[in-house]
Parts: structure tokens; C-alpha cells; sequence
């Protein structure tokens, strides 16, 4: 649109000039300015730049959001044989998925899987919050040996899922498998998130102003990062634990190949009803885990986020 | 043995805040020396054991295994080519996406952020079931197709091809890709955009003359970090098992080809050694500050 406007007001300031008789001289100015009017007139992406690049916003969007809306609506549904599921509002995969019938391909409901791997990715969460914030607030604030290698260690997972769980198989032979094994590679595998938010939270505030202020009226430094520090970044703090929180109750890679003992944890019943279930049962189990993500993602706006991640908004 | 004393008793300024750096990063290297450091010396020992169910003896038939074996070889050029490809596509996608979302005016635009990231919480089981739910043979789009061409839907359906796959990827890659974009398009330098314009340059050219240059860094982290996303993806894989690539095959070592703990060990040491020298080799491209998920 502003092109448009331009090019009129360039073809007024060359008609003013050879009103005034500079003839030969604007004579070739003109034709190439027509020349490249004429380029312009034709260039591709101001014609259609913005037009594909929306396209390609608006596909992507429709990639990402179809599958989760058409599963919420299917796990309503009574039979898949069409292009879109029919015989609505049918409770039975919703019964099956909470444990009060009996299903196929899964042992039980939900509730006792979920409730466990809630416990683990609370007890997760509580061990990122000890040692993720101290780190990524020694991150941000001070310059020390090997900084960068720190923080890249910190922030960037060191190890996939799946290769810890093959270590955590002998390293913890009697317990990897079990609560324990579970709570400390959740710990340690989601532990990036929560540097990461708490540093960017961290990074708005005048630390050492802050700081030094509190250090002159008399308190110590541990009460200074207590009382002070960690009340201002409280909101890295509760976005950082809800993203961690989220990703434990919900990680499979690690979990898969490491769970020996004790109750089921939420994903692989997720995994039994997305291999072996009717894709109806299915989509309801995935519909509970989307009712979770939606709420937490209310939460973290409520907290500064724009959505489910750690850069601010 | 100076450090030792001005770590236990503080003399300056200067040692206190050490020791307070130290006491801060302590929880974390407890955390990491129990959860990773110590894991991975024991996938060492582990790939190197007679034994698969105990760490006895000495033999070295799993790097063997590895280096003889021509199937170890097509999973890792599987791995290579399968993640550079889907981590290509997807950051080509994300920039486009970071710049509507910096430049156009859009509507509902903080809900197209959260739509954009909520898959960023799924785990990829669910990414899988979400690949099925459009393109397999029940799936909505094939039956789609098929209504209108009049072909058989289970012809049409691609949830379990490569195609499929390198689908299942890019819906756990855009997201990541974008978040990370989105940081670097907001600190645009928004007058030198306004002057190329000015001057008569085309928005094709203002974007490859003066937008790139800026956001490059950002496009490099990135392709770093969504790289090394894809080469741990595991569970869309298991879910769509379309490319024999290396998380696929550790699993199938210790489940269904037996329990070879040591070829599986052995994978996954190679798998750590790559991408933490990817890593480091990476972030010294990079900007720290790009550094996000």
C-alpha cells in the first residue's frame, strides 16, 4: 500500500521538474525512473509477499490446531467411518478414560495414573525450584570461571531422555525404574526450562541495585536473595515451576524405557490408549491431557507469558 | 591450598563472592553429578561389559558391532539427513510466522502465540496420535481427500509414510523454532526497514538486505536448538516407526532384539558425544542471549 503511495509522489516530483525546463537531463532521468517504476510495478513480493507469508501463518496454524480440535470433538463421538466422526454426544469414551467402564487395551482409568505422575512431577518441580533458581540467578548477576560453559550446560539439556533412561537402567538398578528414578530424571531433564524462565525474569530487574541496597541497610546476603531477590522474580518463578510441572506429568521418552515397578504414570497410559485402543478411546485420553495444557497456558498469561514458553511476552 | 582457606574462611570482597557463586551453583552440579554425570560414566562402562546384566569383564564387540554392521550406518545417516531436513523446513516456516506475527497487523494476535506454542507441551506420543487424527486412514484429511476423488482412504493415507513422519517432526519443530525467533524479530531495528522502503527497495529485498542480516544470529540458534530437538525425538517415531533412525533402534535393542545393553549403550554414548559437540560447537556461533525455548 505505502508503495503505491510513493511511486505517485515521485511521478509529481518529475512532472514539477520539467515544468520547470530542465529538459535533457530529466528526459533520462525519467525513462529510467519509468524503467524501474515499471520493475516495480511487477515485483512479485509486494504484490503477493504479504499474501503468501499470511498463507503460510494461516496453514501452519491450521496444521497445529485441526488434529487438537477434531480430537476433542471425536472423543464424543460414537463411530469414525466417515470423513468426520458422527453419533454425538456419546460418553462412553470419556467413561472408559475415567475408570468408571471397562475399556480396551488399557488396565484402568486415569485417575490413579494421573495422580501419580502428578506426585513425581510435583516433587520434580520442587527440586528445579532449589536448584534452578540459585544457578540461573548466579547466571545473571555475576561473572565467574567458565560462565558460558555453565550456562550452556544449564540451559541446554545435556542428556535426551531416551539415553538416560538406558543409563538409569544399571546406575540405579533397584530403584531407577521406580519413584526415585523417575522424580530425579524429571528433575534433571526439565530443569532448563526453569533456568531459563527465571534468568529472563531475572534480566529486567537492576539486580545489583537492588542488591546493594538491601546489603547497606543491613542484611546478610542469603536474607538479601531470600527476602529481596526471589520475591521480585516471582513470576519466572511460578511460570518456570507450571512449564516444568506440565512437561514431568507428561514425559514419555524417559519414562518408557526406564518404569519397572509401581503404578502406571499418566503417559504410558496415554501410550496403551494412542497403540492399542479404538482411536475414539484415544482421542479422549490425549482430550484429558489438552484440558491440562489449556488451563495451564491460561496460567502462565495470567503470569506474563504469551503462551506455553519461557520467553516473556 | 590458598583457594581452599579463603574458601572456608573469606578474607576480601572478592573471596565471599566467590564462595556465594560456588554455594548458588552447588545444587545444580549435585543434581546434574547423580542425574547425568555419574548415568553417563556408567553408559561407558556399560558398552564395554561381557555381560548384558551385569558390568564384568572387558570387550568391545558392541563398537564392533557398530563399525562393521552396515545397518548402523543407515541409521545414522537416517538420523543425520531426517533431522537436517525437518530442522531446515521448520525454521523456514517459524520465520515466516515471527515475521507476521511482528509485522502484520493480526487479529487475536496473543492467541495465535498460545496456539502456536501449545505443542510445545506435548509429548511426542501425542504428536503421533495428532498425525494419525489427520492423515491416517481414519484420518480426517485423507477421508477428506477420498470424499472428493472418490479413492480409497486407506490408499491415501500417509500418517505411517516418511511423509508422515517428517509431518510429525515439523509439528514438534515449528513451535520450538518460532519461539525462539520471535525473541530476535522484536528487536528489529524497525528505521533501517522504514529507510530500505523509502529509498523504493521491494519488501522481497528489504527483508534479504536489511531484515535477514539482523535476525540471522537468531535464525542460527534457532536451527541449533531445534537440530538437536529433532534428534531426540523418540516418541512420534515409536508411534509412526516410518525411519529406522537411532532413538528408534536403542529401544529396539533392549526390547525387541533382546537386552543388548551394550550396543544400546554404546548408540546412546555416541548419540551424547555428537550433540554435546554439536552444542558447544553451536552456541560459539550464537549469541547467548538467543539462547531460549
Amino acid at each position: 500500500m505505502t508503495g503505491e503511495n510513493r511511486r505517485t509522489d515521485d511521478e509529481t516530483a518529475t512532472d514539477g521538474g520539467t515544468q520547470t525546463g530542465r529538459s535533457e537531463t530529466t528526459d533520462t532521468h525519467r525513462t529510467s525512473r519509468e524503467k524501474r517504476g515499471g520493475l516495480h510495478r511487477f515485483d512479485v513480493s509486494s504484490a503477493f509477499g504479504r499474501q503468501a507469508v499470511t498463507l503460510v501463518l494461516a496453514a501452519t496454524l491450521t496444521f497445529l490446531t485441526l488434529p487438537i480440535l477434531v480430537t476433542v470433538v471425536a472423543s464424543f463421538g460414537t463411530s469414525w467411518t466417515g470423513v468426520i466422526p458422527t453419533g454425538y454426544v456419546n460418553l462412553d469414551n470419556w467413561r472408559t478414560v475415567l475408570g468408571l467402564a471397562e475399556g480396551i487395551g488399557v488396565r484402568q482409568g486415569v485417575i490413579r495414573g494421573l495422580a501419580y505422575s502428578a506426585g513425581l512431577a510435583t516433587a520434580g518441580m520442587v527440586i528445579n525450584i532449589v536448584v534452578g533458581v540459585p544457578i540461573a540467578y548466579s547466571l545473571v548477576r555475576y561473572d565467574f570461571f567458565a560462565k558460558d560453559w555453565i550456562n550452556t550446560l544449564a540451559i541446554l539439556p545435556i542428556v535426551p531422555g531416551v539415553i538416560l533412561a538406558i543409563a538409569f537402567l544399571r546406575m540405579y538398578p533397584e530403584r531407577g525404574g521406580s519413584t526415585f528414578g523417575l522424580i530425579i530424571g524429571y528433575a534433571l531433564l526439565k530443569s532448563p526450562f526453569m533456568v531459563l524462565t527465571v534468568q529472563s525474569s531475572l534480566q529486567s530487574m537492576n539486580l545489583q541495585q537492588i542488591e546493594e541496597s538491601a546489603r547497606s541497610l543491613g542484611a546478610s546476603w542469603i536474607r538479601t536473595f531470600l527476602t529481596v531477590i526471589v520475591p521480585n522474580a516471582k513470576d519466572g518463578i511460578i511460570a518456570g515451576s507450571i512449564i516444568t510441572w506440565t512437561l514431568a506429568a507428561a514425559e514419555f521418552n524417559f519414562t518408557y524405557i526406564v518404569h519397572s515397578a509401581g503404578p502406571r504414570p499418566f503417559s504410558l497410559f496415554l501410550f496403551e490408549n494412542i497403540t492399542r485402543s479404538p482411536v475414539l478411546q484415544g482421542a479422549a485420553a490425549v482430550s484429558v491431557y489438552f484440558l491440562i495444557v489449556t488451563a495451564v497456558i491460561v496460567l502462565l498469561q495470567r503470569v506474563g507469558k504469551a503462551g506455553f514458553t519461557t520467553v516473556e511476552r | 591450598m590458598n583457594t581452599i582457606r579463603s574458601f572456608v574462611s573469606p578474607r576480601t570482597e572478592a573471596d565471599r563472592e566467590r564462595r556465594r557463586i560456588a554455594v548458588m551453583c552447588l545444587p545444580y552440579f549435585v543434581l546434574a553429578t547423580f542425574g547425568a554425570f555419574l548415568p553417563l560414566g556408567m553408559l561407558a562402562r556399560m558398552s564395554v561389559s561381557e555381560s548384558q546384566f551385569s558390568n564384568e569383564g572387558f570387550s568391545l564387540s558392541a563398537w564392533e558391532l557398530l563399525l562393521t554392521e552396515p545397518v548402523y550406518r543407515e541409521i545414522a545417516w537416517n538420523t543425520l539427513w531426517f533431522a537436517t531436513a525437518t530442522t531446515l523446513f521448520s525454521v523456514a516456516v517459524a520465520v515466516a510466522i515471527s515475521h507476521a506475527l511482528a509485522k502484520y497487523q493480526l487479529p487475536f494476535r496473543r492467541w495465535i502465540v498460545a496456539m502456536v506454542s501449545f505443542p510445545i507441551a506435548l509429548p511426542g506420543i501425542v504428536v503421533g496420535f495428532m498425525i494419525v487424527v489427520l492423515f491416517g486412514r481414519t484420518g480426517l484429511l485423507t477421508n477428506a481427500v477420498a470424499f472428493f476423488t472418490g479413492e480409497n482412504p486407506i490408499d491415501l493415507a500417509v500418517a505411517l509414510t516418511v511423509g508422515g513422519l517428517f509431518l510429525g517432526y515439523s509439528f514438534s519443530l515449528i513451535p520450538r523454532a518460532t519461539m525462539v525467533l520471535r525473541g530476535t524479530f522484536a528487536e528489529i531495528n524497525e528505521d533501517a526497514e522504514e529507510a530500505a522502503k523509502s529509498l523504493g527497495a521491494s519488501p522481497l529485498l528489504t527483508f534479504r538486505y536489511v531484515t535477514l542480516p539482523q535476525v540471522w544470529p537468531g535464525i542460527v540458534a534457532a536451527f541449533v536448538l531445534t537440530f538437536r530437538t529433532a534428534l531426540a525425538i523418540f516418541g512420534t517415531v515409536l508411534v509412526l516407526p516410518a525411519l529406522n533412525v537411532a532413538t528408534l533402534r536403542i529401544n529396539l535393542e533392549i526390547q525387541s532384539l533382546g537386552f543388548n545393553l551394550a550396543t544400546a549403550s554404546a548408540i546412546g554414548l555416541i548419540y551424547f558425544v555428537f550433540i554435546f559437540v554439536f552444542t558447544f560447537g553451536g552456541v560459539k556461533l550464537i549469541d547467548n542471549e538467543s539462547l531460549k525455548i
